[in-house]
């Protein structure tokens, strides 16, 4: 049989690893370009209009770090700063625990378990504004708010939700919480479920107690999963806003600022008051801590 | 040290059964291999031995104790699995002293003991190691270490040896077999390996489908098992079984469905080797020749029958040639046809 050899010059012209990168590139242009002229340039501009005074009438004016002067310099921006770090702080722990807890047990039953799934899911997938008007009408005084009119048959005293600076605040994260636990779970059980079984029998035979399981084995092996919903928790407690807005509509953020979440307020500096500047220099303050807070958790977190 | 003892022992998953009250003693310091194909129960009846599994029938006892509802942390058995169970996040050395997670002895006391399992095994240099840095050998180390250091009253292997390749397997084999030398613990051991169970067993138990069928020595095994499946099941290559009729002491193939099977092991049935006063001769057309090195198997059809036969190493036998194989007398194992239980030898 003749050996023919191709000759160099008959392949193709570009090499194998050129090629393969034009097709990868040719995929990904399209939301590339989406993605830049979409998030990254907006992004990027809201860091050149921190600097202006703009109304969007007019050019923006450039007035330095006017902006972020008046910001720290504001008591209604601190209030607000406070109010955001408490959804954050107090919100993505107690939304962890719950839904750790909901997830290990539910993992461990077979009865109901689709049916329970789904019901923890459920609001999840409803949209906030909904749930948020729902939770507003639970939360009215007796008799047309259920939560005031079995208090009340209880003999006990009432509790204006939504209309205390001291209450609004952790009623409306309840309903924040209620809504992120199904994503919480259904992530956590997953992970609990990629754990082999055989380190827990291993466990089980050497003579290991449950709670001594949990601590050194899931917890240690859950690690992924929980930083994953740590992070991801933190940034949507950071951008809440749909629950606050939807349930306090008469007065956003109310009363008197004491539910008052960043991104609420960079809405109305930016849509009521018209100032781009100042509500872009706010931006920039979400987009700083959202960051640092991300990084400090992924190190906090990281594996050693 | 302990003694296990099975009492026609049941276990059914909902309604389907899958042990079928199996009996079996397992005395103190005995090295038993559970075998079969899968699905034969095997893994199911060490579950339950451990505790992992509940008893639907019979009982488990261990020692004179029986353990049906005894939790397995109370059973003092540790257990090696297929997997190794060794924990990714914890250290070779975290790992082996978590079998002592729960013994009161002082910390200094624990270390010694997780130095010298560590020593025995060969860990020593790996001791600060994570798994993901060890070999699969290794990381199947680390797990009998951590059984190990328990001093448990029994240890439970199961399929041990499945994830590593076929060199470790046969050096893990050795190590095993010389640890419970060693120490003098009773094992009880499930493979689906026949090799391993004939090489490290001092006793095997052939399981198919839910039923113990024979429970003897390796050889006793090999050289008169109970009926065709364990004949077949044991030893490679395996058994040649062919339907036979025997006529005033000859042995010969028959047609069809026979009242006699005989089984012939390849290593019995030689071809080009001289055989005085043959229980049996086989002549066919020959299909492959496998050459191993010391000999040469020779397959080939007789009697409409797959036949296995061994030739010397440099027969020189061509595919589609007709050979001549012949058995000694003694070397014909005989069943019956009908409930295929072994009938003794010719």
């Amino acid at each position: 049989m003749a050996m023919t050899q191709p000759s160099p010059q008959s392949g193709p012209r570009l090499s194998m690893r050129t090629r393969r990168a034009i097709w990868v590139w040719a995929f990904l242009a399209l939301p590339v370009l989406f993605y830049s002229v979409i998030r990254f340039y907006p992004t990027i501009d809201a860091f050149r209009l921190s600097f202006t005074n703009w109304n969007l009438l007019s050019p923006p004016e450039y007035v330095g770090v006017q902006n972020y002067r008046d910001m720290f310099a504001s008591a209604e921006f601190w209030q607000v700063f406070r109010n955001t770090f408490a959804y954050l702080i107090i919100g993505t722990p107690i939304s962890l625990l719950l839904s750790f807890t909901v997830a290990y047990f539910l993992d461990r039953i077979r009865f109901g378990h689709g049916f329970l799934r789904a019901l923890y899911f459920l609001p999840y997938i409803t949209t906030a504004s909904a749930m948020g008007w729902v939770w507003r009408w639970f939360y009215q005084p007796a008799p047309t708010g259920v939560i005031n009119s079995v208090l009340g048959s209880l003999g006990m005293g009432q509790l204006d939700f939504l209309r205390s600076t001291t209450w609004a605040l952790p009623s409306i994260m309840v309903t924040a919480i209620w809504a992120g636990l199904g994503f919480q779970i259904i992530i956590l059980m997953a992970g609990l479920r990629s754990i082999p079984q055989t380190y827990y029998e291993a466990a089980r035979i050497d003579g290991v107690g449950e709670f001594a399981i949990l601590r050194k084995i899931t917890l240690p092996l859950l690690k992924p999963t929980t930083v994953f919903l740590v992070v991801f928790s933190s940034i949507g407690f950071l951008r809440i806003f749909d629950q606050v807005y939807n349930m306090t509509t008469n007065d956003p953020g109310g009363p008197l600022g004491s539910t008052k979440p960043l991104v609420l307020m960079i809405y109305q500096t930016a849509f009521n008051s018209y100032q781009m500047g100042a509500a872009a220099a706010q931006t920039v303050v979400l987009f700083t801590i959202l960051l640092a807070i991300s990084l400090l958790q992924l190190w906090i977190l990281r594996t050693r | 040290m302990a003694t296990f003892e099975l009492r026609k022992l049941v276990k059914t998953y909902g309604r389907t059964p899958v042990i079928h009250g199996i009996d079996l003693f397992i005395p103190d310091g005995e090295f038993v291999v559970f075998v079969g194909p899968s699905g034969c129960g095997k893994s199911t009846t060490l579950r339950m031995i451990a505790g992992l599994e509940e008893v639907s029938g019979g009982e488990i006892r261990i020692g004179d104790r029986v353990v049906n509802e005894v939790d397995p942390k109370e059973r003092n058995l540790a257990m090696v699995f297929q997997n190794y169970a060794i924990y990714p996040h914890m250290t070779v050395r975290q790992n082996i002293a978590f079998g002592l997670y729960t013994s009161r002895l002082s910390g200094a006391e624990k270390a010694r003991k997780v130095e010298a399992a560590a020593a025995l095994l060969g860990l020593t240099p790996l001791l600060d190691r994570r798994p993901s840095a060890l070999s699969g050998g290794q990381r199947q180390r680390v797990a009998i270490g951590r059984a190990m250091v328990r001093e448990p009253a029994g240890f439970l292997f199961d399929e041990p040896l499945s994830n590593l390749d076929a060199q470790l397997r046969a050096q893990m084999r050795i190590e095993i077999k010389d640890l419970h030398r060693r120490l003098g613990t009773t094992i009880a051991y499930v493979t689906h390996d026949q090799v391993e169970a004939m090489t490290m067993a001092d006793r095997i138990v052939v399981m198919k489908d839910g039923h113990i069928l024979q429970a003897a020595p390796p050889m006793e095994i090999y050289d008169n098992p109970a009926d065709v499946f364990t004949a077949r099941f044991i030893g490679t290559p395996s058994m040649n079984i062919i339907p036979a009729q025997s006529d005033a002491g000859v042995l010969s193939p028959a047609e069809g469905k026979a009242a006699l099977l005989a089984g012939i092991r390849p290593h019995d049935l030689t071809i080009g080797a001289e055989v005085v006063d043959p229980a049996l001769v086989l002549a066919g057309k020959v299909t492959a020749v496998e050459p191993l090195g010391p000999e040469t198997l020779v397959h080939f059809e007789a009697a409409g029958q797959h036949i296995i036969a061994t030739a010397p190493a440099h027969g020189q036998i061509a595919v589609g040639s007709r050979v001549t194989a012949s058995a000694g007398r003694g070397r014909v194992h005989l069943f019956d046809g009908a409930t295929e239980r072994a009938l003794g030898r010719q």
